[in-house]
């Protein structure tokens, strides 16, 4: 354990009691107590994070790194947030800011299509489609069970767990030279831009789908009608036999 | 650590803690609603694991992989919200306590010690200040519907 790995782990408790603070506990106490612990921690994690702009000392460097700085943030703010308002309706907008920030880090990679596509998908129709079931089974008032956790410090001690064991896992693993993982320019030695950012991105990428993946686009698709077939049968299930039209016999 | 390295490593962080995020608010949060939102969120960070991977081996296998995924959250909330819309004309709620009778046998059974009162009390909503010479009313112009 070095000096790093302690400090993740560090940063890593700190979120852990600041979410605990800040989900639902059935009082209010300690939540501003809560944001800040979590914000502390947020930012030793960005302070552990290694730079990009040392390893290139570009401005250009510098200004993307400021960008994704600012997407992460915005991401994970926004979803420590969707689990931490009382209100099921602020949850699901916080999460459609959480989806805003992914996209955008998405399109820092270069997935344009992905960008695009996880806006129009979820916040577009997944996102909405919550929000309707919401609306159509939100009882009057404020729910007793918004204002309450299952064993908080039990689930922010996990989650502590996890995340700790993956970033010291993650950051050890980059930082030693023989077990890092080679890069493609690495690999190859030639300096051509990398594929995935190709010009005509959503050419290349469609062309990839529908050419090597042609069999798993098939089985998605099957997925998707069994998956809408499943949810009619769900929601028509229960009908009394009475209900039938007549002339429906039993087969 | 050359530049790639370090973006590799700072966007599995990201992943890392969207999906301790995700995973702690499904744990914790009762309403059936935010538990799926919570799911959604661990969905997304693996996504962005995915793709910065993809973008680090020069391969497209982790851009198609979001894709696919995206399909599947597609179809899991299409059956989610139907299940949820069945179990909220069962019981009335959205509490997934009310449904700890599935739970193993011999777990005991969660019992609420106190019910929180609702703190934030009734609502006010803004009102605006009425402006301008109020117009006058044709009461037969407002009774008259011509096209019924």
């Amino acid at each position: 354990m070095n000096e790093t790995q302690i400090t993740f782990g560090a940063a890593t408790l700190l979120g852990a009691v600041g979410l605990w603070l800040m989900l639902p506990r059935g009082s209010h106490r300690g939540r501003w107590l809560g944001v800040l612990c979590a914000l502390g921690s947020l930012g030793l994690f960005g302070y552990l994070a290694p730079r990009m702009y040392l390893a290139e000392e570009s401005t250009a460097a510098l200004a993307g790194e400021l960008v994704f700085m600012l997407l992460a943030v915005v991401t994970i703010v926004s979803a420590a947030a969707t689990i931490s308002m009382r209100n099921p309706v602020y949850s699901a907008i916080w999460f459609a800011m959480s989806l805003l920030g992914t996209s955008g880090l998405f399109l820092y990679q270069g997935a344009q299509f992905l960008a695009v596509a996880t806006i129009v998908v979820y916040a577009g129709a997944i996102l909405v489609t919550f929000l309707f079931v919401l609306m159509l089974a939100q009882p009057k008032g404020h729910a007793y069970y918004d204002r309450l956790s299952w064993e908080a410090l039990l689930s922010a001690g996990t989650g502590a767990v996890l995340v700790g064991v993956l970033t010291m896992a993650i950051d050890s693993s980059m930082k030693s030279d023989e077990s890092r993982p080679k890069s493609a320019a690495a690999e190859q030695s030639t300096d051509q831009a990398p594929v995935v950012l190709a010009e005509q991105h959503v050419a290349h990428l469609g062309a990839q789908l529908f050419s090597k993946y042609l069999i798993a686009v098939e089985v998605v698709g099957t997925l998707l009608l069994v998956a809408l077939v499943g949810a009619v049968a769900i929601v028509s299930g229960d009908r009394k036999p009475s209900d039938r039209p007549k002339g429906a016999g039993h087969a | 650590m050359p530049s790639d390295v370090v973006l590799l490593h700072n966007y599995l962080i990201v992943g890392a803690l969207l999906f301790g995020i995700g995973l702690v608010g499904f744990l914790a949060r009762r309403n059936m609603i935010v538990m799926f939102l919570c799911a959604e969120i661990m969905l997304q960070g693996v996504a962005v694991s995915l793709v910065a991977w993809g973008r680090f081996h020069n391969n497209w296998g982790g851009q198609i992989m979001v894709i696919f995924i995206l399909a599947v959250a597609a179809c899991e909330a299409g059956i989610a919200l139907a299940m949820i819309l069945m179990l909220y004309h069962r019981s009335g709620n959205l509490d997934i306590v009310f449904w700890q009778n599935l739970r193993e046998e011999n777990q005991p059974p969660h019992v609420d010690r106190e019910i929180p009162e609702d703190v934030e009390g009734p609502r006010t909503w803004p009102t605006l200040t009425p402006a301008g010479v109020e117009p006058e009313l044709d009461v037969e112009k407002t009774l008259h519907r011509s096209k019924v």
